[in-house]
């Protein structure tokens, strides 16, 4: 057994306040400094989901996802918040991302580690009396670096199979 | 029976969109224009289901819905494609509560009434001592959808038994259908299954915007202009051609600008190319030679989009297909279901970065996508107010400045460029034609109207 694959206290608190920073980034609107979080090779995947009979092996539908970015992909979206026309969010959402049940877990690699946590998104925008909230399990990978962790894989299976909000413009 | 006011509001718009070229606000976000349109549009138009690649072996099933009635479309164990209500005979319970999957039977799970895929009631659970074997079960099967055809691979439906056949309905539009439906000699797949998602617009917004409507990608979708994804000629869209049919359907159709060195065919992979030149006409490749953008709406609520575009900011531009159901589930608020389809004799390499390209731009989280259920909200939510529901729309884009291009060499009506809104008239004006002709149930062929407003209102008023 090797010590990196040992998960600390100490391990577990980084990987805590590292997703905690990254819900406060996401929910002000600082995209280009929640990128500097993710690692050049990112796969950051939604999967679709159907509903299906119990016996089924999975609600997971192969070949057709919600979102499927890469780091290019991901810096696309972020110059695009950038520019003075990306109605979709602006004005902004207000939005509120509560991250619970983290369970940390050595990863494929000795720098690597996997990291499950529950997700609920909240979502409102303008002065309408009504919001959006989008419930999900996110499955990371983080990636140690010398300056701290990078996000290196993540899925988002959302609860829902139809979503109930008009697109998916945030980061989950 | 329509209520009165809402027959003048239609009939004063059927008029002006004649005479004045404006469409009522007041149709968008009404519960009652909203009741009677369940009644009359779609009560008595094919609407699209499901693609036949969906359901490509015996028992394979997916459930769709007509309006607000739900529908098991699944291929029976003798390979024929059926459309069933799903809702048990004996207290309308549903009897498939999964949203695809494969199964010889359906069963009841209140009191166990079993159907096989072709509908037919074949299990009661104590038939002997309940029902003293009097219950004759042919009777009782699974209702039908009362019409069910299916054109180049797509299913349709259509709640009213004596509706014109859909190769009737599809009319000219068929044409049109082909360059995009049956170019491939295997034709075409979906993959997976189709994104859904609900948006608080109403469904016509979405039909309005694919039909025609050119003219809001340089605003709409600014920031891709500005990242390179889009054209950035502002007049992109004058080499285009704006085609509307009968029955309220049309399209437009880009090509690059003179000086962008846009592949031909939509970049199409070489075989697929091949293949095109081969089963489309002359006429057909014609039309599709210099194509970069195809957008368009089959009346009511599908609407296609293939288009040429690149998958992030750094890459090469590869097209896609996407079919776009505007479910309707209320006045406020519809459910989009989005499908992406390819080529099944697609190259590995394309189909990939064509189903990039898609997602990221036009799937639920598309870059380009977002923008627009941003605008039909917010219109829906406008719309939907006592004096802005007095308002008359302005749907006189090109009035004056061009008539029909007679050198095009497809059917229809078709105007020499894409800045027009022909063909967003000619879907409000079939849809309020729909909207005060009242339903005469069983006679006749179905065939509600493919004149003109006037003739509608003669009718409307005899």
């Amino acid at each position: 057994m090797t010590t990196a694959t040992e998960i600390t206290d100490t391990t577990v608190r980084e990987v805590t306040e590292w997703l905690f920073t990254e819900a406060e980034l996401l929910d002000g609107g600082k995209y280009r400094e929640w990128l500097d979080l993710v690692a050049e090779d990112l796969s950051y995947v939604v999967p679709l989901r159907v509903t299906r009979e119990r016996e089924a092996e999975t609600d997971i539908v192969e070949g057709m996802t919600l979102m499927d970015d890469d780091w290019d992909s991901m810096e696309m979206r972020v110059l695009r918040l950038e520019t003075e026309y990306a109605w979709a969010e602006d004005p902004p959402s207000r939005s509120r991302h509560f991250v619970t049940n983290i369970r940390v877990a050595a990863g494929g690699s000795a720098d690597e580690l996997t990291v499950k946590s529950n997700l609920l998104l909240y979502r409102t925008r303008g002065d309408v009396a009504t919001f959006d909230i989008l419930s999900g399990e996110r499955h990371d990978v983080l990636r140690r670096v010398a300056s701290g962790y990078r996000l290196a894989k993540r899925v988002v299976v959302l609860d829902q199979t139809t979503v109930m909000t008009h697109n998916l413009a945030l980061i989950m | 029976m329509l209520r009165d006011e809402l027959r003048q509001i239609l009939e004063k718009g059927l008029r002006d969109v004649e005479a004045d070229w404006t469409v009522p606000a007041g149709i968008i976000n009404d519960p009652e224009m909203h009741d009677a349109e369940r009644e009359r549009v779609f009560g008595r138009s094919w609407v699209f289901l499901a693609h036949d690649s969906e359901i490509p072996e015996r028992g394979d099933y997916v459930v769709r819905y007509i309006s607000e009635d739900q529908f098991i479309v699944c291929r029976d164990e003798d390979g024929e494609i059926r459309g069933h209500l799903n809702s048990c005979r004996h207290r309308g319970m549903q009897v498939c509560r999964a949203e695809m999957g494969n199964a010889s039977h359906f069963r009841c799970p209140y009191h166990g009434w079993t159907y096989n895929n072709k509908g037919s009631l074949v299990g009661v659970p104590a038939g002997r001592e309940a029902y003293g074997n009097k219950l004759d079960k042919s009777l009782w099967q699974l209702k039908p959808v009362p019409k069910l055809d299916t054109y180049k691979g797509l299913i349709f439906g259509c709640l009213d038994p004596e509706a014109q056949s859909l190769e009737d309905y599809l009319g000219d539009m068929k044409f049109y259908l082909d360059i995009v439906l049956d170019r491939s000699d295997a034709g075409l797949e979906v993959i997976g299954a189709p994104q859904r998602w609900v948006v608080d617009a109403n469904w016509k917004l979405g039909a309005d915007n694919f039909i025609g409507d050119a003219y809001h990608t340089m605003m709409t979708h600014r920031s891709m202009v500005e990242l390179g994804l889009a054209p950035p000629d502002p007049k992109f869209a004058l080499y285009g051609e704006h085609v509307h049919t009968e029955n309220g359907h049309g399209l437009g159709i880009i090509g690059p600008p003179p000086g962008i060195p846009l592949p031909e065919f939509l970049g199409m992979p070489e075989n697929i190319v091949e293949q095109l030149q081969r089963r489309l006409s002359p006429e057909q490749v014609e039309v599709f030679r210099p194509v970069a953008f195809i957008h368009g709406t089959v009346f009511p609520n599908l609407s296609i989009g293939n288009f040429l575009m690149s998958k992030d900011h750094v890459s090469p531009p590869t097209s896609f297909l996407t079919l776009r159901l505007w479910h309707p589930l209320g006045p406020d608020k519809m459910e989009i279901m989005s499908f992406f389809l390819v080529e099944k004799e697609a190259p590995d390499w394309y189909k990939e970065e064509s189903y990039q390209a898609y997602v990221r731009t036009f799937g639920i989280s598309g870059a380009f996508e977002q923008d627009d259920a941003e605008n039909w909200r917010s219109i829906t939510r406008v719309l939907g107010a006592q004096y802005a529901k007095t308002m008359e729309l302005n749907y006189q884009m090109g009035r004056g400045l061009y008539e029909p291009d007679p050198d095009w060499p497809g059917p229809g009506k078709a105007f020499p460029m894409d800045y027009a809104e022909a063909n967003q008239r000619n879907f409000m004006e079939y849809w309020m034609q729909l909207m005060v002709t009242d339903p005469v149930p069983h006679t006749g062929n179905g065939k509600v109207s493919d004149g003109t407003a006037a003739e509608a209102l003669a009718r409307a008023e005899a």
